[in-house]
């Protein structure tokens, strides 16, 4: 099968995702589509996916016309596409959830044939050497083999082009080598497979050719082994864009310990120390699960148990909920912002003043909340039509502010950032970047634990690197550091 | 588990949806209006200023029940014990307005804010859903009525006692006036304070508002007791009504309530809902019972049609834009 896709475009509302973007797709190649977040490489894949229309364009398969209206279209005609979420159910097992919405083709009388359903499976898991017996229960499989199970199931429909939406996302390195090992085998069986990524290690490992896209528009094509990995990244940033992205640097931390971590250990966390001044932004990189969520969810109240002594300001400080570490001036900013940050069914102004509401004794001063909400919206620049407007209608990189604000509203001497940016479009990302160095200029103190390297080496004074529950490396100057030397250390 | 999230263009929705948008929004009031004509022209008697006084004070114990449920609904819990909560705090202020008069309703509140309480203690430090604990109280607190009534009515003789809560003043039910001014007291506390906000942010999200710095676990406690102290308030007057405390008193009330609350467009899912809807919803349940009963309509059948309008009103009046699970 050959997929060939001329001059797609797509916006969303104001935004442009992708404009007049052409690809071609051949068997028995893996190909890579990257760029930054909201570059438009999820759009295109879902565009080739039937998960998305364009509003322009057209696609061409193997000489036929193409213009799936929906996933299970594009699964009819040989397309078969594996999402970015885990869309496991793991209530059901591993042949159940293969074949979950076409368990009806193994009943016999009604009942379901469990071995017709466990043989399908396993053979299906077996075509690509996933490793993974059908009699395993899913509590003992890690995420990739879970993302191998949702391989099995796009495969259960015998496609022709496998396509994965940033599915390594959620994943840690040895996870992300096992579904990289699945595309090999896809390939080797001369399928189409394309994959959506930004970690540029994953694609230097298993693409043979590469689409580089930057604001929706295609940069180019190139063969993998074509360009070096600093040559993919200043393709995909830009040299303008990466130079106006991060502020510069403000005045050095002063000298003052406004947070402390002395030996702070709990199950998930081996003893670390580490210091925060006012004026400072720290950053914490490192795999999921390697610790710098930890961090932030001790200091923040929501894992008390804990061993070590934390300090702020010199005093002894040992929040047991968030109301605690809130209330010390500790604000919060969690990873998912629509489960954790903020409440989608509330207004702006409600999400804006819900950590420390202005009140007249027992009342809500309604008054002084539009008022703060207000200046937040401006100071952010919010795009929202009205304070009242449900949060629920924006978009998520200004959903993402509103979560910010609700930390700034209290005035908070430490922020603590769980990757503020994820699935931020660029240019929300640079004003958010703006407003964290203003915050940090004015005194506050920021913990900023991301996966984006890119963001912790602009934005940081400085970097701890974290592996396995522990603080292995120390980096003073992240500027002149290179995302090679931080990622040595992280895996 | 996240799936793929679409992507809505919400501004254009909600014009689109101004027409329906309008019909859910005041369809309780379209409804209760609906019934009260319906019933005025079936019926003369209906619409006379002694049986709209009856109506009232036939709400009024369900109205007050319902005010503490829309709190409790609106944080996405529930509370099942409301029934049982009402015969306690009827039985206690039988028990004791012998000797104390009018100030039974003290001891009718301690015992509805204990019962409250509990259930929000073990609701919010023991973890466990509210539906569960309060399943459990009711039967637990009906349990207790039983034991030391043993199944036998306690009347209630004290004048001073009938006189101030199911008296009148001005031809107006003493316990419609009462009524009143707890609407007042509810709806200052869900639209004006801190908590009220704190409430609605709860059954927005449970864990956003525990990460945002709201104590959740207090404000739920709060939310029970104040549900409590609702149903004892709920007790008294239904005990003076009936100038006794029966066993069986109550039974049933905390569905009418959920009823009551979902009818005035608080949904179950929590986060939103409004005191004027309950009262709507309060009054729609008692009219339809009442009217039903002037035209009389087979008794035998008016629980079909309370069941059924039940269902309809909100089908009517979700919001399925908003609510994005239904279970």
């Amino acid at each position: 099968m050959r997929i060939v896709a001329e001059d797609l475009s797509r916006s969303f509302g104001n935004t442009r995702a992708l404009s007049d973007v052409s690809i071609a797709l051949e068997p028995g190649k893996i190909h890579a589509l990257v760029g930054e977040n909201g570059a438009g490489k999820s759009t295109l894949l879902k565009i080739l996916a039937g998960a998305e229309r364009p509003d322009s364009g057209r696609m061409v398969l193997d000489g036929q016309p193409y213009a799936p209206k929906s996933v299970t279209e594009a699964t009819r005609r040989g397309v078969g596409l594996v999402f970015q979420e885990i869309t496991i159910n793991p209530s059901l097992t591993v042949a159940e959830n293969i074949f979950a919405g076409r368990l009806a083709s193994f009943r016999r009388y009604w009942l379901l044939t469990r071995g017709g359903l466990n043989r399908a499976a396993q053979a299906l898991l077996d075509s690509f050497s996933a490793e993974i017996s059908v009699s395993q229960p899913l509590s003992t499989l890690d995420l990739g083999q879970w993302k191998c199970i949702e391989v099995a199931r796009a495969l259960s429909a015998s496609p022709q082009a496998v396509l994965f939406d940033e599915s390594t996302a959620f994943l840690n390195h040895r996870e992300v080598d096992i579904v990289l090992e699945a595309m090999q085998a896809l390939k080797r069986q001369g399928l189409v497979v394309a994959f959506v990524s930004h970690h540029l290690a994953e694609v230097g490992a298993a693409a043979d050719g590469l689409t580089i896209l930057k604001d929706g528009r295609k940069v180019g094509d190139y063969a993998a082994h074509e360009l070096s990995r600093d040559q993919i990244q200043s393709l995909m940033v830009g040299r303008d864009l990466s130079k106006g992205l991060f502020p510069p640097h403000g005045a050095q931390a002063s000298s003052d310990n406004l947070m402390r971590f002395e030996d702070i250990a709990d199950e998930r966390l081996k003893p670390s120390s580490l210091t925060l001044g006012g004026g400072e932004i720290v950053g914490i990189a490192g795999l999921k699960g390697a610790g710098g969520q930890r961090i932030l969810e001790i200091a923040a109240g929501v894992a008390p148990h804990h061993s070590g002594e934390m300090k702020l300001a010199g005093a002894s400080f040992r929040p047991r909920i968030p109301a605690e570490a809130w209330a010390k001036g500790i604000a919060y900013l969690p990873g998912d912002r629509t489960g954790e940050g903020l409440i989608v069914g509330a207004s702006v102004l409600d999400n804006l003043v819900m950590a420390r509401p202005p009140r007249r004794g027992p009342l809500f001063d309604h008054a002084r909340a539009k008022k703060l909400s207000a200046a937040l919206i401006q100071r952010l620049s919010i795009k929202t039509k009205a304070p009242q407007t449900r949060a629920g209608a924006l978009s998520g990189g200004n959903l993402q502010k509103v979560v910010l604000g609700k930390c700034l509203a209290v005035d908070p001497r430490v922020l603590l950032l769980n990757n503020p940016t994820r699935g931020v479009d660029v240019g929300a990302r640079a004003e958010i970047y703006r407003s964290l160095r203003e915050a940090a200029d004015r005194g506050l103190g920021i913990l900023l634990a991301s996966e984006d390297l890119n963001e912790l080496i602009g934005l940081s004074d400085r970097v701890l690197v974290m592996r396995a529950g522990r603080i292995v490396a120390r980096i003073e100057d992240p500027a002149s550091a290179s995302e090679d030397a931080i990622i040595r250390h992280m895996t | 588990m996240t799936s793929a999230k679409p992507h809505v263009d919400d501004e254009h929705q909600v014009s689109r949806l101004f027409g329906r948008e309008g019909v859910r929004r005041f369809f309780p009031i379209f409804l209760l209006i609906a019934l009260a004509v319906a019933f005025s022209l079936t019926s003369a008697r209906f619409l006379q200023f002694n049986n709209l006084m009856i109506v009232a004070q036939q709400a009024v114990v369900l109205l007050v029940a319902a005010l503490g449920m829309t709190f409790v609904v609106i944080a996405g819990s529930i509370d099942l014990s409301v029934g049982a909560i009402v015969a306690i705090a009827a039985l206690l202020a039988a028990k004791t307005s012998g000797s104390i008069g009018v100030l039974a309703i003290l001891p009718a509140c301690a015992i509805g804010v204990a019962c409250g309480l509990i259930n929000g203690l073990i609701v919010a430090k023991g973890k466990v859903p509210s539906f569960i604990v309060t399943l459990g109280a009711m039967v637990v607190y009906r349990g207790v009525v039983l034991f030391f009534t043993r199944g036998a009515p306690v009347s209630i003789e004290n004048e001073s006692f009938l006189d101030a809560y199911s008296g009148r003043t001005a031809g107006i039910p003493n316990s419609v006036l009462i009524a009143l001014v707890l609407i007042g007291v509810a709806a200052f506390m869900l639209n004006l304070t801190v908590f009220g906000r704190e409430v609605r942010a709860i059954g927005g999200g449970e864990r956003i508002a525990h990460l945002s710095g709201i104590r959740v676990d207090r404000a739920k406690i709060l939310i029970f007791v104040l549900s409590g102290l609702l149903c004892g308030m709920a007790g008294l007057l239904q005990g003076a009504r009936a100038m006794a405390a029966t066993a069986q008193l109550g039974e049933g009330l905390e569905l009418d309530a959920i009823a009551a609350v979902v009818v005035g467009g608080t949904p179950l899912t929590g986060g939103v809902g409004s005191i004027q809807g309950t009262i709507l919803g309060a009054l729609i349940i008692t009219i339809l019972s009442n009217g039903m009963n002037i035209i009389g309509l087979d008794p035998y059948f008016q629980n079909i049609v309370k069941g059924l309008v039940l269902v309809l009103s909100v089908f009517i009046t979700i919001d399925r834009e908003k609510i994005g699970i239904i279970k």
